[in-house]
């Protein structure tokens, strides 16, 4: 099977500058269904600022519906009536503003992990992020992101967009992989400012600059350029879905250029999202009207958005979805209790969401910890009760088939599938290195 | 009077998360939390995972001048790097008179003749009004719209770019832009975006080289700062812990010195007697500390609706704290109950500013930005002890910024860093004596901000407390990169309004020089102020020469094809990766 090999991208231009006559490449030869490596997509979504999975998936029964009606008398959604929680067992409800994905999870495509999250000591949302998304939960001094380390082990330099970070700024997660693009706008995604007479010779010429020599400024320029052409060609940012749901929002624009890509079949392994505002300390809902108000219109885009992009690359075949998981991960949880603002400050126990074509949806998976006083973490949040590594490495295992957990969560070494996923297990290789060095791509 | 009801939601926390990106937080790579797990998790990963620069290749290290004017300066202007040889004969001696000049900062406007003159040309209306009078006129005024309210801020943002492209006193600029960035505020709200010039210049400006204390305390008591981290609605009854967590973990020790989730007691003490880090109960006994500090922006405020800052003891929490307190120092309770007022908080920014940790964090910052991604230890270590013995000092921070430019480490890196967006623009603009009129009203002054934006680096609209990342790659992404290569090429190739160039190739180009090699390099040593290498150079040869018999003919300037092929050269030579090497 012929693939679409960077190197051979890279090569290809370097011929085309030898001419100097601009030859355009093109991706339309390398672009049929049959030529793409099925490859897996694995797609994050980070809800920034700490959601409250307390919100989100509210108990709905027995001792914890009561201590969670009594911490927040003006925030807790109710449990029957106008407004109630959408029942997803005889224990847990679902956000009522939520109801796309409630479609979904009926209909068995999506799992939720409740009181997961981080493990690690800490409140603060710079450390949460950090330790997640670098994959080492209470340190730092992580020089590269797992979705980077899970890339890199794969030797995944083997698509023209193997990653893509649909946000402005790359976030930590991918921190270290260098072919990963960060991108958020694609109507000024071009070269095309000077004199057209000179742009193609131009470009070549900076290509040319960028093959120099193999330092991550020469690299991120040869992306950039590989990133112009790929856009230009390939009218990116000009979607069309097969099914339009899609709101009219900043999270869904990202999303439709996700779906751009992964239809486009330009190698696509990773993508990662942000959706900003979870930090609710106030005004988390209207008053009267817990289920009303800020916190139900950020689930609303959330929920719509991400039910919109699901169903529309079903619609375009399964073959899509059937290699795309999804999941949806915070930094942390919040309170239980509420605040006198009407709002709840930082916690800890929060949830996951794991979404896409192999997974054993319509379940909750994960222990429950309990919200009596002596079963939260502190005294005050609730507990972690799943590693957020544990949902993550399942999904590396049974989905992205990369069993090299030891490189991608250094010192973590329990894999413990929840059965979250189809797919088979596989010896887990947990040393720390990789046996393949990654080598940055040089022109050869 | 009816409070503003963009006030109160402007200032939440949740607003600033829910901004652009929600909150990519970009936390530097070199912290260490030091709790065991963190140590074991750390010592596995160390190592293990190679960082990238190990296998890149660097560029090789130019002439002090060039390091010195990249790194003090926003970039060499041409005949910079000819004055900086002149200041003595050895670099040590350069290095230092250079430094020392650029430490003499005198605000007089006199001094500084070309920023004066084009300042008298922009005519800001608001920069020089005081807090009163920019909360009085741009916020309570009858009346006044968006434009009006936003004058200051958006005078201050591009009075920014003017005074570090044509001001001589660079290393002021250079440091605005690290304690903007230090002591971050997401500036584009009501009512921070109506008295900006205030905290630009009586916050950041009137202490970055004096007294870490006094330039903190100065911050606490920043309606801006109150406004922004939620202290202003801090209170006995409804207590915000907003402010003083940040100011732990970003201002002061430094999430590198947090300890978590654990008891105070559990936190080791050094030889000093100091805990060795912070834990959640210090922020949450800082918070009460700091009850009662607000801004008086009610008529019934004891200074009236005036903006200013104002202690409410009513609202203040007078029992007993403890906030850094050592286990086996006494009493326990460090903070006593019924102190004098504003004493509790004062007494959480002695402990603040004059811990060790603060020294180490604070410096490690300074070296980043002024060596390298991952500077040294060894200068971190001098420069914090030299910041503990000074603490005192009205120009301790002058010190500790003098120590680390005439530093060994200082003279010895180069590429460890690469330029940000603001760097890149600034420093394009300074090697092509570009003329860019600055100003709220000038049409290319406006189409410059278009280019610029994008970037990724707006001025003070970073939305959360920890300032725009000060490492390499998050400005790697295409989109930065690719945006940063739109305004350059904008820059020298495009027209302005009044149909001249921004920058005027032509005019500066040397009329004996007429041949691809020739022009290739008077174009690469005026703006690199070094040679490029052989194969590199080639490429920029190899682009003028098209279209002419080879690259030593004379090319005829009266082509517009020549011309523009000229300006796209030096485009190429600005968009480069040379260029963007600190």
């Amino acid at each position: 099977m012929s693939k679409v090999t960077r190197r051979g991208f890279l090569m290809g231009c370097s011929a085309a500058i030898a001419h100097m006559t601009g030859a355009r490449l093109s991706y339309t030869a390398f672009g049929s269904q049959e030529q793409e490596p099925n490859q897996p997509i694995l797609l994050t979504v980070f809800l920034r600022g700490g959601c409250d999975a307390l919100s989100l998936l509210p108990p709905i029964s027995g001792d914890d519906a009561n201590y969670y009606h009594l911490a927040r008398p003006d925030l807790s959604i109710p449990d029957s009536g106008v407004d109630a929680a959408l029942p997803l067992n005889d224990k847990f409800g679902l956000h009522p503003a939520a109801v796309p994905l409630y479609d979904l999870y009926n209909a068995q495509k999506l799992a939720f992990v409740h009181a997961a999250g981080l493990k690690s000591d800490t409140r603060s949302h710079f450390d949460a992020m950090s330790y997640m998304e670098l994959g080492t939960p209470g340190s730092k001094a992580t020089t590269t992101g797992w979705l980077a380390r899970h890339l890199r082990s794969l030797g995944a330099d083997d698509g023209v967009v193997p990653a893509l970070a649909a946000d402005s700024l790359q976030p930590q997660s991918l921190q270290g992989f260098y072919d990963a693009i960060a991108t958020q706008s694609a109507s000024s995604f071009n070269l095309n400012v000077g004199y057209s007479y000179w742009r193609e010779s131009h470009q070549a010429s900076l290509r040319n600059l960028y093959s120099q020599s193999s330092s991550s400024m020469h690299l991120a320029g040869r992306q950039t350029l590989d990133a112009v052409q790929l856009f230009a060609d390939q009218g990116v940012g000009n979607y069309v879905p097969v099914v339009d749901n899609y709101p009219n929002d900043s999270f869904s624009n990202k999303l439709k250029l996700i779906a751009q890509m992964i239809r486009l079949q330009v190698g696509l392994r990773a993508a990662t999202i942000d959706l900003g505002g979870w930090d609710t300390h106030d005004g988390q809902a209207n008053g009267g009207a817990p289920a009303a108000g800020y916190f139900a219109s950020l689930v609303t885009s959330l929920a719509a958005g991400l039910a919109a992009f699901y169903n529309d690359l079903e619609a375009a075949g399964s073959e899509y979805t059937n290699r795309l998981t999804i999941v949806v991960m915070s930094e942390f949880g919040r309170r239980l209790r509420e605040n006198n603002e009407r709002g709840t400050d930082h916690g800890h126990g929060g949830m996951m969401m794991v979404l896409g074509g192999q997974v054993n949806g319509g379940h909750l998976y994960g222990p429950w910890p309990g919200l009596h006083t002596d079963q939260l973490y502190d005294r005050a949040d609730l507990e972690v009760a799943t590693d957020y590594r544990q949902v993550l490495s399942e999904i590396l295992v049974r989905q992205m088939d990369n069993n090299k957990l030891g490189y991608i969560f250094p010192g973590y070494t329990s894999y413990a599938p929840l059965g979250i996923v189809q797919g088979a297990d596989q010896p887990i290789d947990y040393s720390p290195s990789l046996n393949d060095v990654y080598l940055p791509m040089v022109i050869r | 009077m009816e409070k503003d009801p963009s006030v109160s939601s402007a200032v939440s926390r949740r607003h600033f998360l829910q901004g652009v990106g929600g909150a990519t937080a970009g936390v530097a790579a070199a912290a260490l939390v030091p709790t065991a797990e963190a140590a074991a998790a750390a010592s596995n990963t160390k190592g293990t995972i190679p960082a990238f620069e190990i296998n890149s290749a660097m560029p090789s290290i130019p002439s002090l001048a060039i390091i010195a004017l990249n790194r003090i300066a926003f970039g060499p202007r041409p005949g910079d790097v000819a004055a900086f040889e002149a200041l003595g004969n050895t670099d040590d001696e350069r290095l230092a008179t250079y430094v020392d000049q650029q430490l003499a900062y005198d605000p007089d406007l006199n001094a500084d003749p070309e920023y004066k003159s084009r300042l008298e040309v922009f005519t800001p209306e608001t920069t020089a009004k005081t807090l009163g009078q920019l909360w009085a006129d741009h916020y309570r005024a009858e009346g006044v719209d968006y434009s009006v309210r936003t004058q200051p801020l958006r005078e201050i943002e591009r009075l920014a770019f003017l005074r570090a492209v044509y001001s001589k006193w660079q290393l002021v600029e250079v440091l605005a832009d690290f304690w903007h960035n230090h002591f971050n505020i997401y500036a584009w709200t009501a009512p921070i975006q109506s008295i900006w010039p205030h905290y630009d210049r009586d916050v950041i400006r009137a202490h970055m080289l004096g007294n870490f204390r006094e330039m903190i305390e100065a911050v606490a008591k920043s309606p801006e700062m109150l406004y922004y981290l939620d202290n202003e609605s801090n209170t006995v009854n409804g207590p915000n812990e907003n402010w003083a967590r940040e100011l732990f973990e970003l201002h002061t020790l430094g999430a590198e010195n947090y300890y978590g989730v654990i008891s105070q007691d559990a936190v080791p003490v050094d030889s000093e007697g100091f805990p060795m880090g912070y834990v959640d109960e210090d922020v949450y006994e800082a918070t009460r500390c700091f009850t009662g500090w607000t801004v008086s922006d009610r008529d019934s405020d004891e200074l009236g609706d005036t903006g200013q800052f104002i202690y409410v003891e009513d609202n203040h929490d007078r029992f007993q704290k403890r906030v850094l307190n050592g286990t086996g120092n006494i009493p326990a309770t460090n903070i006593p109950a019924y102190q004098a007022p504003l004493k509790d908080g004062m007494d959480v920014l002695d402990l603040v500013a004059y811990h060790p940790g603060t020294a180490r964090y604070i410096c490690r910052k300074l070296c980043r930005r002024l060596i390298s991604d991952s500077p040294p230890e060894s200068i971190v270590t001098s420069a914090a002890a030299l910041f503990r013995a000074q603490k005192n000092a009205p120009d301790q921070l002058k010190q500790v910024v003098r120590h680390i430019l005439l530093s060994a480490e200082f003279r010895t890196t180069w590429g460890f860093k690469i330029k940000r967006p603001f760097e890149v623009a600034v420093s394009a603009l300074r090697a092509t004596n570009g003329d860019m009129p600055f100003s709220l009203s000038h049409g290319d002054s406006n189409s410059f901000m278009y280019y610029f934006n994008p970037m990724g680096q707006q001025l003070f609209r970073w939305s959360t407390p920890d300032g725009y990342p000060d490492f390499q790659s998050p400005w790697q992404s295409a989109m930065s990169i690719l945006m940063r290569w739109r305004l350059l090429g904008w820059l020298v190739e495009d027209r302005d309004v009044d149909d001249s160039y921004h920058v005027d190739i032509l005019a500066q180009t040397p009329a004996n020089i007429r041949t691809a090699n020739g022009l290739a390099d008077f174009w690469i040593e005026r703006i690199l102020n070094r040679p490029m290498d052989a194969s590199t150079r080639q490429i920029i040869v190899d682009f003028m020469a098209q279209e002419a018999e080879g690259p030593d003919a004379e090319l005829d300037f009266d082509n517009n094809r020549v011309k523009g092929r000229l300006r796209t050269m030096v485009a190429l030579i600005l968009q480069s990766p040379d260029f963007n090497w600190r």
